[in-house]
């Protein structure tokens, strides 16, 4: 790999960790809901670069996020971690199988993310009545996806090409 | 002329996971609701208290009364008034199961996700024989 690209990385990740970490600070009309931004981050890394580096930087993310925030290996990392692989993987699955523009694969991931956070939490609870939330949040995910995948889109146009 | 440009950035495919994405969380709203905890009224119903997995309180729903459980963050009060229960008091940042208010059907949960704390309507159960007989 490239140290042009290794810097370009490393900055996507440091970006993504700063949204991260300032993003439930945003006040936001429905509580509890997350737009999903440092997702974005993840978007460009995979159109950018590729699948592999997508992974890298978001399971960074999560790891350098939490353990900035000293919330590392507790409850909500592990939601964390869940939703952020599980987002990730089906990604990667959509991008190779099916035409799924930059807006649809982050409606995808936000709606992964949800149900591998609700997946973690009925295994680490033992109890499946947290699946309630689930179309809650995947209706949800529509729009913060949608916002999501078109600031990304917008990000994208704006970057110089990579040389 | 914005909104004309958002909607030109989607294509089919996207429009197909959207309604994908729709129906599944109708049916999955329609299975949670009509498959758990379907009796509304009749028998006696219990609020089950669990803190970290393990039953902390079972309460009495027919019978009015405030009661105090320790959880992570300090002293969570539930209350239980007319039939229905509600988390009075907690230690959280956002007071998402406080902001609840009052839950009264077994197939909606009371979570606090930062207290390890979650209540839930059960209705009869175990050590209610009387149910049976009633």
């Amino acid at each position: 790999m490239k140290l042009k690209t290794w810097v370009s990385l490393a900055l996507l990740l440091a970006i993504g960790i700063v949204l991260q970490i300032i993003e439930p600070q945003l006040p936001l009309p429905v509580l509890g809901v997350k737009l999903g931004l440092a997702n974005i981050v993840g978007i460009l890394a995979m159109r950018r670069y590729g699948y592999r580096e997508m992974l890298t930087v978001n399971l960074l993310r999560v790891l350098l996020a939490s353990l900035l925030r000293g919330t590392i290996f507790g409850t909500g990392f592990w939601l964390s971690l869940s939703g952020v692989l599980l987002s990730t993987l089906m990604v990667i699955a959509a991008s190779r199988l099916t035409k799924l523009s930059t807006i649809g694969l982050c409606i995808l991931s936000s709606a992964a993310h949800c149900l591998g956070q609700i997946l973690a939490i009925c295994v680490i609870w033992s109890s499946i009545y947290l699946i309630g939330y689930l179309p809650v949040m995947w209706l949800l995910s529509v729009p913060t996806g949608m916002l999501t995948g078109y600031l990304s889109d917008q990000v994208l146009n704006r970057l110089p090409k990579e040389a | 002329m914005k909104k004309n440009q958002l909607f030109k950035l989607m294509n089919k495919s996207d429009i197909i996971l959207v309604a994908v994405l729709v129906v599944l969380a109708a049916i999955l709203y329609a299975v949670m609701y009509f498959g758990i905890g379907t009796a509304e009224s009749g028998g006696t119903k219990v609020a089950v208290v669990t803190y970290k997995q393990q039953e902390v309180l079972r309460i009495d729903m027919t019978v009015d009364g405030t009661y105090t459980v320790t959880a992570t963050l300090g002293e969570v009060t539930i209350e239980v008034k007319d039939g229905a229960v509600r988390v009075e008091k907690e230690t959280s940042p956002y007071h998402l199961c406080s902001i609840q208010g009052w839950v009264s059907h077994s197939n909606t949960p009371i979570i606090c996700l930062p207290n390890d704390l979650v209540v839930v309507i059960e209705n009869g159960g175990s050590g209610s024989e009387d149910v049976i007989i009633g």
